[in-house]
């Protein structure tokens, strides 16, 4: 059987949108919070969040929309105490981080036990929303103009997010909240407010891409699903250097590997399985060594704000 | 004075010896009070946690022996956990998860308890350390002659989220069980990801994908993943329109099934774990690998509705003949060989 049919080709691109997506809205709230100055080490614990409960949502009211705003609240609970602990309380990010990414862990997981470990219940997907006539065009129409309403807002996304930070008393805010955080309570403006702003708008990012990996891509929640998506965006967005485009392209790259490590399984190409496996990893190695270089993180990222102090 | 503190401090450290000795000795020449399994996941995924953790429990119910299960424990470190059930007085560590390799022998070493681990079948030391590397390609291969039979567009995928090697030995047998139905069909492989066996959403893509290159009947590996496998195939079509099929491992889903479950290759770990603690019982233990095989029903192919009677008939007899040697299927645990056979088949 020929394998490289259309319907094929156009199952990789899917594929590949379903494995970005998640990582391009976690990304850009990771980029958000790190230019505001804090080190989001919890993203993956919010994704995992948003995740049971975007899909807990999507289950008991049978709404995908209802989930996926579900899912963007519970990452906004996980990412309110990372504010609370690393804004208000000034305690250590990194290991804030990984202890709210641990608690969410093992939080869903007994709630999965709980609720769903004995009748596993499935969703029906998500209906897309075509984009006449564009979804009509061969190949690209029925990838990027026949998807669901969070892949438009996660490119819409990119777009506010990069006018935000250009173009905006608010961009401008935030860029000083991580750079010269003292400047910035100088000209009056609320450092930990700011920063706390910051961080729970990552949480509802972060939330929404764990929503659309068990809504839109798996249809099922298991625990651990995130997978490791949370520090893979983190990657991303310290890779993008502050651009949001970068993220998209990041994103897209990573997910795109991915399916093309699956076509080359499929194909039988003669190549150990670890060497494909790599592919993806490889690929941001790569963008590493060619981005990474001019990479610049902001001044006070990781550091706590305490005002008057030097 | 001096004399005497000598023969004090010889007598002591003679003693401490000796009742240490015994003590020790006496651990490993019967006195099996309780033993503990150790999952990474939760104990309910119809899969591999599931299975050690009930078999652990019927293990219980046949010999007497406490169990003590710690699940959930997902796939870090775990050394804390082995340290604190080894310290409450636990006579076996089983380590299920190939994961554990590494650190449940550590630990056994240090607190001079025995363990039983996955997937490493040269790692056997007498008294220290048993594998129980599951083969069930016998029943892979039967799995392999019955999708070779339903499949309509005699194209059929394996998916698998990682590559262990009791993996690898059902993806090598489920491929040859294929072409010794029907060499025409073509099997396609995936794998989703080092170590995604929770990677549902994973798991769901890569099963699209391959369903997409062909295939209508999938036979799927994975803990947590083979949940999004299910998904895939209850929301994708067949590339002819028709229904795809899923061909399950190790436990039964039969309960959530939608109409889309073909079979499973179904394990049965207890006489596994009972001969374990018999073992440890006896003095024996480590001395020998633990396997599963459909003679004594501790392995099984799954009956379920989706399947044509007149089919599953020939599917009985050939699991006659493979339990009479008349079909003999050899477990082959490397990924290469499952590399090798896939493009063989194609």
């Amino acid at each position: 059987m020929a394998l490289f049919t259309q319907s094929f080709v156009i199952t990789l691109f899917l594929g590949a949108i379903a494995a970005g997506i998640p990582l391009l809205l976690a990304g850009l709230g990771e980029q958000l919070s790190e230019k505001a100055g804090v080190m989001n080490i919890g993203l993956e614990g919010m994704m995992l969040f948003g995740a049971y409960t975007g899909f807990l949502a999507a289950w008991a009211s049978g709404s995908p929309s209802l989930g996926f705003i579900a899912g963007a609240g519970g990452g906004v609970v996980v990412a309110s105490l990372m504010a609370l602990l690393c804004v208000r309380l000034g305690l250590n990010q990194i290991v804030t981080g990984i202890a709210l990414t641990l608690a969410a862990e093992g939080l869903t997981a007994l709630l999965h036990f709980v609720q769903f470990s004995r009748t596993y219940p499935r969703l029906d997907g998500v209906a897309p929303l075509p984009i006449w006539p564009l979804s009509e065009i061969p190949f690209v129409g029925p990838v990027l103009f026949n998807n669901n309403a969070v892949f438009y807002l996660a490119i819409v996304l990119v777009v506010v997010f990069s006018w935000i930070y250009r173009q905006t008393h608010l961009g401008a805010a935030l860029l000083a909240a991580g750079d010269k955080p003292a400047a910035l309570d100088a000209a009056g403006v609320d450092v930990m407010r700011t920063r706390a702003m910051a961080v729970l708008i990552t949480g509802a990012l972060a939330g929404l891409g764990g929503a659309y990996m068990s809504i839109a891509v798996a249809g099922v929640f298991v625990p651990f699903m995130s997978h490791g998506n949370g520090f893979i965006a983190i990657v991303l967005a310290m890779l993008a250097r502050g651009r949001p485009l970068w993220v998209l392209g990041g994103a897209l790259l990573f997910g795109g590997s991915l399916s093309l490590t699956t076509a080359l399984q499929v194909a039988g190409i003669d190549v150990p399985t670890d060497v494909i496996q790599m592919l993806p990893f490889a690929m941001v190695m790569v963008v590493l060594l060619v981005a990474g270089r001019k990479a610049a993180l902001p001044q006070a990222l990781g550091e706590s704000f305490v005002r008057g102090a030097r | 004075m001096k004399k005497w503190m000598i023969e004090t401090v010889s007598s002591t450290a003679l003693a401490l010896a000796l009742v240490g000795g015994l003590g020790t000795a006496a651990l490993h020449a019967g006195e099996v009070k309780s033993i503990a399994i150790l999952t990474p996941e939760q104990g309910t995924d119809m899969g591999w946690n599931q299975q050690g953790v009930d078999a652990a429990k019927a293990a219980d119910k046949a010999t007497g022996v406490e169990v003590v299960v710690a699940e959930n424990l997902g796939y870090g470190d775990v050394r804390p956990t082995l340290r604190e059930l080894g310290e409450d007085g636990a006579s076996l560590l089983i380590a299920h998860a190939s994961g554990y390799n590494t650190a449940a022998p550590e630990i056994g070493a240090e607190l001079k308890i025995p363990v039983a681990i996955v997937d490493s079948p040269d790692k056997l030391a007498a008294g220290k350390v048993a594998d129980y590397t599951a083969s069930g390609h016998q029943g892979a291969y039967l799995a392999g002659r019955l999708a070779a039979k339903v499949s309509r567009t005699k194209v059929v995928g394996i998916v698998v989220s990682g590559e262990p090697p009791s993996w690898n030995n059902m993806s090598v047998a489920f491929a040859e069980g294929v072409k010794a139905e029907n060499p025409a069909v073509e099997v396609r492989y995936a794998v989703i990801g080092p170590a995604a066996y929770s990677d549902a959403a994973g798991g769901k893509r890569v099963t699209e994908t391959v369903i997409a290159s062909g295939a209508d009947v999938i036979f799927g590996q994975g803990n947590g993943s083979s949940f999004g496998m299910l998904q895939a195939v209850e929301t994708t079509k067949a590339t002819d329109g028709g229904k795809a099929y899923f061909i399950d491992v190790i436990g039964d889903k039969t309960s959530i099934d939608k109409g889309f479950l073909l079979s499973s290759v179904v394990w049965d770990l207890t006489p596994v774990y009972t001969a374990m603690i018999e073992d440890l019982k006896a003095d024996k233990f480590g001395t020998r690998n633990y396997d599963i095989k459909l003679s004594d029903n501790s392995l099984s192919l799954l009956k379920t509705k989706n399947v044509p009677d007149d089919v599953w008939a020939q599917i009985e007899a050939i699991k006659a003949d493979i339990i009479a040697g008349k079909i003999v299927v050899e477990p082959k645990y490397d990924a290469e060989s499952v590399h090798k056979l896939v493009k063989a088949v194609q």
